[in-house]
């Protein structure tokens, strides 16, 4: 077992919000062309059939005071450019500006869908992605919104549900299809679900109402990575509003859902890494997965693939389209990035972009990862987290010297 | 943290006063999480400890917070309590329709 693996204690995931592959990460294929970004003449049609390319111009707030559409009928649009669903259907990534029309922005204001960061605006991110290793092939759970696609990082399935509204998990669904905290603390093994504060609290509403005591706030993860008392498992959710704090100042939402400052989320990201790379301890034993729940409605060139059903079906009422879905397609691409000083600077996962070496990931992949390291043989993992890929076999057997490790300076 | 690091990297500040709006609308996101959160006052918590209020008045981020802030609280204690007995009766999935509790209440979809 190589020694990376071999000395990992702790998995800690922290999910963000809604910003695509491209709108965060496709700037960096320019100079590093092994990463699936954008070489500049990727477009769109808007409404007058103009064609539209991809610039990278996006600023950390303001471009989208109407929130882009990421429900299953708008991300349906996006992905195959308004064709019906039916045989012989091609996904071609021609529908965002379309799309972003129909959300209230006008005329030129749907462009700015088709922005993307200059990489040098997102310093966090981007550098952590050229550090550590990047993911060509993270995809979304499902063509849809927020509370579904989190809902496969922390159980493998959405139970069929494609939209936001609360999925009262039947008791023998419960029974079926535990939480990953649920099989962990079964496994006697510790996970803990940070939220950011009360203000902010989970999107986990189910899990909250079943057992608090899964729940922390994200002080108490600093001061569990300080004093070396993290969980084997960790979830972290950023702040989700900007609110009063505590002591009268103003909290700034972190999650980087338009139209939040990007920047904040930035600043928050490489506070979470500085927290685990702050000790010395917790740095050599962990590894960090940054990743975002869904693409948010921002453009990405890369059609999601198919994959195994989940034996759930979304009727077509609940889709939104009329069509049924059966779980059958992932979502867009967003951003994931693996930290760990195990992990080979500039290492790039490939995607669909190579046939013969891809790997595709999605949020299934999180609690299949976390099962196979802490709960061996444990088989209660969805017919997703069965087939999803794992990725600790990244962590490789030559741990980077103290020097070769980036600090962030906030 | 006082150990110095070789390799650093500047994360800029940035005029955060000049970002932060607390009375940005709602996004259809928090929008979810009122409405989860107040579905799931009215399955948990004794009626006496419920918050009364109509999340349908709840726009911008900061009415949004206040609310979110009392019920992951009063969530908390109640489990605390020992009261986290949820009635199985409302509890039953009914896949995109929202509990009959909700539309009582007069909430909105999201």
């Amino acid at each position: 077992m190589p020694a990376g693996l071999d000395n990992l204690e702790h998995i800690v995931v922290l999910m963000m919000e809604n910003r695509s592959f491209d709108h965060m990460l496709g700037g960096l294929k320019v100079k590093f062309p092994q990463i699936n970004g954008l070489d500049g003449t990727e477009s769109n049609p808007d409404a007058n059939g103009n064609m539209v390319q991809v610039q990278p111009t996006a600023t950390y707030q303001g471009q989208f005071d109407h929130d882009p559409d990421h429900h299953f009928p708008g991300v349906d649009l996006q992905i195959f450019g308004g064709a019906p669903p039916g045989p012989g259907r091609v996904a071609n990534m021609q529908g965002f500006i379309k799309s972003y029309a129909t959300q209230g922005a006008g005329g030129n204001a749907s462009h700015a869908i088709m922005n993307h960061f200059a990489p040098e605006k997102i310093p966090t991110l981007t550098t952590l992605a050229t550090e550590y290793a990047v993911f060509n092939g993270w995809f979304a759970s499902i063509p849809g919104p927020t509370i579904c696609n989190r809902a496969f990082a922390h159980y493998g399935t959405s139970f069929g549900n494609v939209d936001m509204n609360m999925f009262l998990v039947t008791e023998a669904d419960r029974a079926r299809i535990p939480t990953i905290y649920e099989r962990m603390e079964e496994g006697g093994q510790s996970a803990k679900l940070y939220y950011y504060d009360q203000p902010s609290s989970t999107m986990e509403i189910v899990n909250l109402v079943k057992d608090q005591s899964l729940f922390a706030v994200y002080s108490d993860f600093v001061a569990d990575c300080q004093s070396g008392n993290l969980p084997a498992y960790s979830f972290i959710e950023p702040n989700y509003s900007d609110h009063p704090g505590p002591d009268g100042g103003q909290l700034l939402a972190t999650d980087q859902h338009p139209d939040h400052h990007v920047l904040a989320g930035d600043r928050f990201i490489a506070g979470v890494y500085n927290e685990i790379r702050g000790n010395s301890d917790l740095w050599k034993t962990t590894a960090l997965l940054i990743v975002y729940d869904e693409h948010g409605g921002l453009y990405d060139h890369v059609p999601p693939p198919n994959c195994t059903p989940d034996g759930f079906t979304a009727a077509g009422a609940a889709t939104g389209t009329g069509f049924d879905f059966k779980f059958d397609r992932l979502g867009i691409r967003v951003p994931a990035i693996l930290v760990s000083p195990y992990i080979p600077r500039g290492t790039v996962v490939p995607g669909t972009e190579d046939p013969a070496q891809q790997r595709i990931f999605e949020h299934a992949s999180i609690p299949a990862t976390v099962t196979k390291k802490f709960l061996a043989g444990n088989d209660r993992g969805t017919v997703r987290e069965q087939q999803a890929e794992t990725f600790l076999d990244l962590l490789g057997d030559n741990m980077r010297p103290d020097d070769d490790c980036v600090f962030f300076n906030l | 943290m006082a150990q110095k690091y070789a390799l650093t990297k500047e994360v800029p500040k940035f005029d955060d006063q000049a970002a932060y709006n607390h009375d940005r609308p709602i996004s259809s996101l928090i929008r979810a999480q009122l409405l989860h959160l107040h579905t799931a006052e009215n399955l948990v918590l004794p009626r006496k400890a419920r918050t009364g209020i109509n999340i349908n008045h709840l726009l911008t981020e900061r009415q949004a917070s206040e609310y979110i802030q009392k019920v992951t609280s009063l969530l908390h204690q109640n489990g605390k309590a020992g009261n986290r007995k949820v009635r199985a009766a409302g509890y039953a999935k009914t896949a995109g329709k929202g509990s009959k509790r909700a539309r009582k209440a007069g909430v909105g979809r999201a």
